[in-house]
């Protein structure tokens, strides 16, 4: 059974079906992609998988349960999490803090926990401390915990949202454009993260732009155009195939 | 316990005590507003609420003071889930909005309400809010914000002040926590009123309106959106600001508006906002005990290249 499967999902937004019918395998273990030219609908597809659009038809699958339509909470909670392609942190506060808000669905303390500070509480904390400690390290960014957010370099800042989502413990690891705006010395970095969290067991699904970065890195790839999947294979499998060629240079009129 | 009692004159004690009650109101201003960032513009509503659910449970049952209190916190609290639960999914100007309506139904429904004497007011209410029961409440309410503030809950609440679909990706209910938040700000708001209503012993309803839920989000924004230091500072400065300016009879209300336009010139982000109160003391600490500031100074820059 597939850790994640997009079954006939389908959103439409007013007269635009932004995701067409698409089915979709992600494999325990593998990295997967998800690839297509500006506006083909992957960035909607993980709003789909994640819970931020609920889909018009069609179902979302995690482990066999059906997660569509459940609130992106929930979802993160069942071991999901995900990066933004614009990304998304948590601004004006330390790259500490936005790791440790990651934690929050593997932690429970409530308002009352807050005030009376019982032991439990306090380990509870210095857990949740040690486990940012772990991500931060793992993204490279241990040194800077005490700097805003803000403040982090465009590269260290995709690096931080990584960070954070490795902090609520997923076992589905969603990147959406992690390398948009690196360089190449930044992107050779980043594969090797992504490379190595792969080996600590997690399943890997992202959506790129940049065909090299994809290519090096994923066992699958899928190949989205309007919506619609055109393509689904290994990585030589797709880069050439026509509709492909055709999708992202245009087709040959003669 | 009664120590600090008539230890000030009259005239400071009075504003000392009005001083604390603002501060408590300014806190859970600030829990809503500044740590969550949901502008909430009928605070005084719940203030009217907590102060007159106090005076009945006072006025009618007789209860001691601590009673009255907690009656006054709960029964804003209670508003504040009822409002609150509705109104939290909205954002931004639309919340400001209902929050506004709430604040103007409660002083309509006050006034057209016999028990609690209409727009006659509610007289007869004990004297209890004395400096130091207004102190110790004032403390409690600091340290509870505080310890709020620094646990998952109030990450939680930053992360939605910060980016709500981030915040929801990471496993926060976020509309949950808003309506948690918001009970709690509310339930303190409660407790400010009932120490009001057993300061100043006559409860009118005019005296909760549109304008005091300014004056309040006014200390909020002044001393620093989402600063607890900032946010006792801009309370203490703009309730003692108005008597320090009685000298000027005419002109007090004209200064104090100038110099209110002045401070948001030149400190937008508030009095202390962006500070970190306690970063700041143990940095001079250091610097005063000389340690290895200046190095760890040097470790940062590098840092940055």
């Amino acid at each position: 059974m597939a850790l994640l499967e997009l079954n006939k999902l389908t959103i439409q937004f007013g007269g635009l079906i932004a995701v067409n019918k698409v089915d979709l395998k992600v494999e325990k273990g593998q990295i997967s992609a998800l690839i297509g030219p500006n506006g083909a609908g992957k960035s909607t597809a993980f709003n789909l998988a994640t819970g931020i659009y609920s889909p018009t038809s069609g179902k979302v699958l995690y482990k066999g349960q059906d997660i569509s339509g459940k609130p992106p909470y929930y979802i993160n909670g069942l071991g999901i999490a995900r990066t933004f392609q614009n990304i998304r942190l948590f601004k004006e506060l330390t790259v500490l803090d936005n790791v440790k808000i990651g934690c929050h669905s593997r932690s429970k303390a409530g308002i009352f926990g807050a005030i009376t500070r019982l032991s439990a509480i306090k380990n509870e904390e210095k857990q949740i401390e040690e486990k940012a400690f772990q991500a931060l390290k793992l993204m490279g960014l241990d040194k800077k915990y005490d700097e805003f957010a803000d403040n982090l370099s465009y590269g260290e800042q995709r690096c931080l949202e990584i960070a954070r989502a490795m902090a609520s413990e997923p076992e589905l690891l969603l990147l959406d454009e992690p390398a948009a705006g690196m360089n190449l010395q930044e992107k050779i970095v980043l594969i090797e993260k992504i490379n190595k969290i792969r080996e600590m067991g997690l399943t890997i699904f992202l959506v790129e732009h940049d065909m090299k970065f994809v290519m090096g890195l994923s066992d699958r790839v899928a190949v989205l155009d309007y919506g619609v999947k055109i393509a689904d294979g290994t990585p030589e499998e797709v880069q050439v195939n026509a509709d492909v060629i055709a999708a992202y240079l245009g087709k040959e009129v003669v | 316990m009664t120590l600090l009692n008539g230890l000030l004159p009259p005239y400071i004690e009075s504003i000392a005590i009005t001083v604390g009650i603002y501060i408590i109101m300014a806190l859970g201003l600030n829990l809503i507003t500044g740590v969550t960032g949901q502008l909430s513009l009928g605070h005084a509503a719940y203030m009217s609420i907590g102060a007159y659910a106090s005076a009945v449970v006072s006025l009618q049952l007789g209860m001691p003071f601590i009673f009255a209190l907690l009656a006054g916190g709960i029964a804003a609290g209670f508003f504040g889930l009822i409002i609150g639960y509705p109104t939290l999914r909205l954002t931004g100007d639309y919340l400001a909005i209902a929050t506004l309506g709430f604040g103007e139904i409660v002083k309509s429904l006050l006034f057209n309400m016999p028990i609690v004497g209409g727009a006659m007011g509610l007289a007869g209410i004990p004297f209890k809010s004395t400096l130091t029961v207004t102190l110790i409440v004032v403390i409690i309410v600091i340290w509870m914000m505080v310890r709020v503030e620094r646990s998952r809950f109030g990450r939680a609440l930053l992360a939605i002040r910060e980016d709500d679909i981030a915040a929801e990706c990471y496993g926060i209910n976020t509309s949950l926590y808003k309506v948690k938040m918001f009970v709690l700000g509310t339930f303190i708001a409660g407790i400010g009123g009932a120490l009001w209503a057993h300061k100043i012993m006559v409860l009118q309803p005019r005296d909760f309106g549109f304008m005091k839920s300014i004056e309040i989000l006014n200390m909020v924004v002044l001393g620093g959106l989402g600063s607890i230091p900032g946010t006792v500072l801009g309370a203490i400065v703009l309730t003692s600001i108005p008597e320090v300016l009685r000298f000027s009879s005419d002109y007090r209300m004209l200064l104090y508006g100038a110099l209110l336009v002045i401070m948001m010139r030149f400190r937008p982000n508030g009095l202390l906002g962006g500070v970190d109160v306690t970063k700041l003391v143990k940095k001079s600490i250091k610097s005063i005990t000389g340690s290895n500031f200046a190095d760890k100074e040097k470790k940062k820059v590098k840092g940055g290249n």
